[in-house]
C-alpha cells in the first residue's frame, strides 16, 4: 500500500513537473513570437496566433462586427481543449496565468484569507458585459481579456523598458574603452535580432504597466486572485468547463478530511464543506491537489459531465446587470464630446478609418508592436473612452513608413485591413497642412525644406515655390516657401515627424474632412 | 551544495556593478577617440595624392579582367610615372561592377587607399527603405557589391558598409535596396548603425559645425564614399560631401548652414575615396524619387581621391558649375579638394560590355 502511493506521488509530481514545462513553454513561445514579430521576422499572421486562439477575442469581435474570419477558427482549439479538460488554458497555457504563478506572492500574502466566493462572480458580469456590449458594435470592454491586456502590456511597456534598460548598461560598459569591442559585438549580437535599433516610446506606457502590475499585485490578497475572480476569458472557459469531460473526483472511502488539498488549490475552490468537492469552473487542471493527498483520495477522470450550478455561477440577475452596465456605459461613450466633433488628430492606420475600426478592434497592441516606427500609440483620450487603447498615428513621434504595411498583416480581426504594399501606399490616411505661423520659410524667412525632403510620394506631395523677400536691411533674397498638393498628400505625417521646428511642427496631418474625403 | 539565493545574486551583482562603476570614475572621459584616425580637420592636401611609393601598382592588373578599350598609359606604365596618376579617373559602360574595377585600376589600384590589415568602411547613399535600385534613390548595388570586393582583395582585414536611412528601418532598407545581397555575395558585411557609437566628436577648424554626434567607428576606420548622384531641392545635388550626412546622428543641424557644415564635416571624416555612382541619376524630387520618369541611365562612375573634385565632375552631369552646389565651392575654398575641373589631370575610361 505505500509503496503504492509512493509510486503514484511519483507519477504526480511527473505530471506537475510536465504542466510547468508546458506552461514555461507557452509563455516562451509567446515571448518568441513577440520578438520575432516586433522585429519583422515573422509574418503577421504567425506572430498573432495567440490572439487568435483566445475564444473571447474573437467571439466579441464575431459579435461586434458580424463578419466571420476564418482565422478565428483557431479558438476553437481552446474551446475543444475545454470541453475536454476544463480550464486547462488557464492552468497550462495561458501566458498571463504563468506570470501570475511565477508572481504568486506567496510570502507576502500569508495566510490571508481569500475573498469571498461571491466575488467569483465578477467575472461572468465582466464576460456577460464585454458581450451585452458587443452586440451594441463596442469592444472597449475588451481591454480586460487577459491576452490582449499582457501583449499591449509587453509591446508598450515591458520590452521598450527592457530595452533601455539594455541600453542604459551597455552605455556604462561602453564608456570604459577596455570594453568596447566587447559591447559592440554584443550589441551587434542583440540588435537588431531581438532587440530594437531605435527605442520605441509609448505615451501610456506608465499607465498600462501600472494596469499590469495591479493584475500582478492582486496576488497579495488570494492566489491567482485576477483568474479567480476577474478575468473574462477565464469566465468564459469556466462556463465552457461546466460540461467539461475530464474532471477532479474525490473518493469518499480515502479522504480523511486532512484539508490539505484546499490549501493547494491555487483557485482555491476545494470546498471543505462539500466533501472537498471542486468546481470545475474554477479548477485549472493545475493538479496540485493530487500532490499535497497522502491518501491518493483524488483523482482526475474522465466521465459524462453532470452539469451542477454554483451559487456565483451567472444568473438572471448577473445578465441584468451586465446588460445595464453595457447599456449605460455606451450611452454614456456616445454622449462624449468626441461623438459630436470627432478628434480631427484621430489618424487611424490606413484603412481602419474606412473599415470601421472600433467595432473590430480588439485592444490587443499587434499593430503597436509592428509599426516600425513607433507612430502607432495606444489612444488615450483621441477616441473617447469608448476608444481607449485603440490604435492611433501620432506623427511627432513616428510616421507611416511608405515602405511598410505591417500594421494591416499584423491585425488578427482585420480592424486593419490587410493592405498590399501598392494600396497601402494610395490609402489617404490624412492630410497636412502647413502652419505659415511657425514654418522656418514662411515665418522666419530662410530656407528649410526638410518637409518637401522627407516627402515620399514619388512626384512628391509637398512643392517648393521660389519667393524673394526684402529682409529689414533692404536686401532681397531668394527662398523656397513649401505649400502641401492636396490631392497628392496621403498624411504618412512624416513631414511632422521631422519638421525642424521645437516642440508642435509647423506642418501637422489632420483626418481629412468627411465630405472632401478621397 | 549550497543553493545560490537571491541574496548571493545581488551582492555579486553589486559587487561586479560597484567595480565598474569604479573603474569607469577612474578612466578619462570617452567621447574623443583613444587612436585619432588622422590629424583634424585641416590640411586638404594630406590624403589627396599618395605619396607613399606605390610599389605595388603593378599587381593591380591581375584583378581585372579587362575590357577596357582605351587602356591608360598609367596602369601599365612602370612604378617611377605612377606620380603623375590622374586625379580623377571618369569610367563609362554598362557592367557597374566593371566601371569600378577599371576605374580603380586607372586611378592606381585600391591597393593606393586600402592597406592589408585595414578596417574598412563603405558608405553608399541607402537614405530610404522606399524603392529598388532602379528608382536611383540608392546608389547602385553592383558599384558597392564591386568596391567592397576590391576592398577585401587589396588586404582590408573587413569591410563594412552602412548608412543611416532617414526612411524605413535600416534592415528594410539594406534589403530593398538590393545592398545587402551584394554586399554579401561580396564578402562584406552590413552593418546596422548602433545608437551607442555615435560620439560627441569636436571638429577641429570648424567655422560652423563646430560639434557633431559621429559614428565613432567611422573616425576610425579608412572610409570609403560611394554616394548616387540626385537631385535634392536644398543642397541642389547630393554628391560625396552630401553623403557624409549620414554618418551623423542629428542630422538637422547641417541644413541651417548647409555648403559650410557639411565642409566641416567632411574635414573631419576625410575618405580616402569618393566613387560617385551615376550609373543612374536622379534628376528631380530627391531626395526620395519614386518616378522612373526622373531617372537618368548614364553608365558613368566617378572616382577620385579628392571629393571635391568628384562632386564637381558630377555636378556637371546635371549641366551645373561647381559653384552652383553650396557645398563644393565651400569645400574648394576650405582647401578639402580642387573644384576647377580644367586644373584636374581627368582620365576618361570606356569600359565595353
Amino acid at each position: 500500500m505505500a509503496k503504492a502511493l509512493r509510486a503514484r506521488r511519483r507519477q504526480v509530481s511527473g505530471w506537475i513537473t510536465l504542466r510547468r514545462g508546458v506552461q514555461y513553454a507557452a509563455l516562451l513561445i509567446f515571448i518568441v513570437l513577440f520578438v520575432e514579430a516586433r522585429n519583422g521576422g515573422w509574418p503577421g499572421e504567425t506572430a498573432n496566433v495567440f490572439m487568435r486562439l483566445d475564444p473571447l477575442a474573437m467571439l466579441g469581435q464575431l459579435i461586434s462586427s458580424r463578419i466571420v474570419l476564418a482565422g478565428s477558427a483557431l479558438a476553437l482549439l481552446t474551446i475543444a481543449l475545454t470541453i475536454a479538460f476544463g480550464r486547462a488554458w488557464c492552468g497550462w497555457l495561458c501566458p498571463l496565468g504563468t506570470l501570475l504563478d511565477l508572481f504568486s506572492l506567496r510570502r507576502w500574502r500569508g495566510n490571508r484569507a481569500a475573498p469571498r466566493d461571491s466575488w467569483r462572480a465578477v467575472k461572468y458580469v465582466l464576460l456577460l458585459t464585454i458581450l451585452a456590449a458587443a452586440l451594441f458594435g463596442n469592444l472597449t470592454f475588451m481591454i480586460f481579456d487577459p491576452i490582449t491586456l499582457l501583449y499591449r502590456t509587453v509591446s508598450t511597456s515591458v520590452w521598450p523598458a527592457l530595452d533601455q534598460a539594455v541600453t542604459a548598461i551597455e552605455s556604462a560598459l561602453y564608456s570604459l574603452p577596455a570594453l568596447r569591442p566587447m559591447v559592440s559585438s554584443f550589441e551587434s549580437l542583440i540588435r537588431p535580432s531581438v532587440l530594437p535599433t531605435a527605442p520605441a516610446y509609448y505615451r501610456d506606457a506608465l499607465l498600462l504597466a501600472a494596469v499590469f502590475i495591479g493584475v500582478v499585485a492582486l496576488n497579495v490578497l488570494a492566489s491567482r486572485f485576477w483568474c479567480r475572480y476577474l478575468c473574462p476569458l477565464g469566465g468564459l472557459l469556466g462556463l465552457l468547463s461546466k460540461f467539461s469531460f475530464v474532471r477532479r473526483r474525490v473518493s469518499v472511502e480515502r479522504c480523511n478530511e486532512c484539508g490539505l488539498c484546499a490549501q493547494s488549490c491555487p483557485t482555491g475552490t476545494i470546498d471543505p464543506d462539500k466533501g472537498y468537492a471542486s468546481d470545475p469552473g474554477e479548477c485549472t487542471l493545475c493538479l496540485e491537489c493530487l500532490d499535497s493527498c497522502h491518501r491518493a483520495g483524488t483523482k482526475f477522470s474522465a466521465a459524462a459531465p453532470r452539469v451542477e450550478w454554483q451559487p456565483y455561477d451567472p444568473g438572471r440577475r448577473h445578465l441584468l446587470v451586465a446588460f445595464g452596465t453595457a447599456i449605460t456605459a455606451i450611452s454614456l461613450f456616445r454622449s462624449d464630446a468626441v461623438s459630436r466633433r470627432e478628434n480631427p488628430r484621430l489618424i487611424r492606420p490606413p484603412g481602419a478609418r474606412e473599415n470601421d475600426l472600433p467595432t473590430k478592434c480588439i485592444r490587443c497592441g499587434e499593430c503597436l508592436r509592428a509599426c516600425p516606427t513607433n507612430g502607432l500609440q495606444p489612444a488615450l483620450v483621441e477616441a473617447g473612452l469608448a476608444g481607449l487603447w485603440t490604435p492611433v498615428l501620432v506623427p511627432r513621434l513616428g510616421y507611416c513608413d511608405y515602405s511598410c504595411s505591417a500594421c494591416g498583416q499584423a491585425c488578427p480581426v482585420q480592424a486593419i485591413p490587410p493592405l498590399a504594399l501598392d494600396e497601402k501606399r494610395q490609402q489617404v490616411i490624412g492630410w497636412s497642412y502647413i502652419d505659415q505661423n511657425r514654418c522656418i520659410a514662411w515665418a522666419d524667412g530662410r530656407d528649410c525644406i526638410v518637409c518637401e525632403e522627407m516627402c515620399p510620394l514619388p512626384d512628391k506631395a509637398i512643392k517648393l515655390e521660389e519667393a524673394s523677400i526684402t529682409r529689414e536691411d533692404g536686401s532681397v533674397a531668394k527662398i523656397k516657401l513649401p505649400h502641401v498638393l492636396r490631392e497628392r498628400c496621403i498624411g504618412c505625417g512624416i513631414c511632422e515627424y521631422k519638421c525642424p521646428v521645437n516642440g508642435e511642427a509647423a506642418i501637422r496631418v489632420y483626418v481629412p474632412a468627411s465630405d472632401t474625403g478621397a | 551544495m549550497k543553493d545560490f539565493t537571491r541574496r548571493d545574486f545581488l551582492r555579486l551583482a553589486a559587487v561586479g556593478l560597484g567595480t565598474a562603476a569604479l573603474s569607469a570614475c577612474g578612466q578619462p572621459t570617452a567621447s574623443t577617440p583613444s587612436a585619432a584616425p588622422s590629424p583634424t580637420g585641416l590640411p586638404a592636401t594630406a590624403t589627396q595624392l599618395p605619396t607613399t611609393a606605390p610599389t605595388l601598382a603593378s599587381t593591380v592588373a591581375s584583378a581585372a579582367s579587362a575590357t577596357a578599350t582605351t587602356v591608360p598609359a598609367a596602369t601599365s606604365a612602370p612604378t617611377a610615372t605612377a606620380m603623375v596618376r590622374p586625379d580623377l579617373v571618369v569610367a563609362r559602360g554598362p557592367d557597374p561592377a566593371e566601371l569600378v574595377r577599371q576605374a580603380l585600376k586607372a586611378i592606381g589600384g585600391m591597393e593606393q587607399f586600402v592597406k592589408s590589415g585595414d578596417d574598412v568602411i563603405v558608405k553608399p547613399n541607402i537614405c530610404v527603405a522606399y524603392h529598388t535600385y532602379e528608382y536611383a534613390a540608392t546608389t547602385n548595388p553592383w558599384v558597392v557589391g564591386a568596391v567592397v570586393k576590391l576592398a577585401l582583395e587589396a588586404g582590408a582585414r573587413r569591410v563594412r558598409v552602412m548608412d543611416f536611412p532617414f526612411g524605413g528601418t535600416p534592415q528594410e532598407a539594406y534589403a530593398i535596396s538590393g545592398i545587402e545581397e551584394q554586399v554579401k555575395a561580396a564578402g562584406g558585411e552590413m552593418e546596422v548603425m548602433s545608437r551607442l557609437k555615435f560620439v560627441d566628436t569636436e571638429i577641429a577648424g570648424a567655422t560652423s559645425l563646430k560639434r557633431a554626434n559621429i559614428y565613432e567607428d567611422i573616425l576610425n576606420a579608412v572610409v570609403i564614399n560611394v554616394p548616387i548622384a540626385k537631385h535634392h531641392s536644398l543642397a541642389g545635388l547630393t554628391l560625396g560631401m552630401k553623403n557624409l550626412m549620414g554618418t551623423i546622428r542629428d542630422r538637422e543641424v547641417i541644413h541651417a548652414n548647409i555648403g559650410q557644415r557639411l565642409t566641416d564635416l567632411t574635414s573631419r571624416i576625410r575618405p580616402v575615396l569618393t566613387i560617385v555612382d551615376a550609373v543612374r541619376i536622379l534628376t528631380n524630387n530627391g531626395p526620395t524619387g519614386g518616378d522612373l520618369n526622373d531617372v537618368k541611365k548614364l553608365d558613368t562612375l566617378i572616382v577620385s581621391s579628392d571629393i571635391v573634385a568628384a562632386d564637381s565632375y558630377a555636378a556637371s552631369l546635371f549641366g551645373l558649375k561647381p559653384e552652383e552646389i553650396s557645398y563644393i565651392s565651400a569645400g574648394a575654398k576650405a582647401g578639402l579638394g580642387r573644384s576647377d575641373l580644367k586644373s584636374l589631370k581627368i582620365e576618361e575610361v570606356a569600359v565595353g560590355g
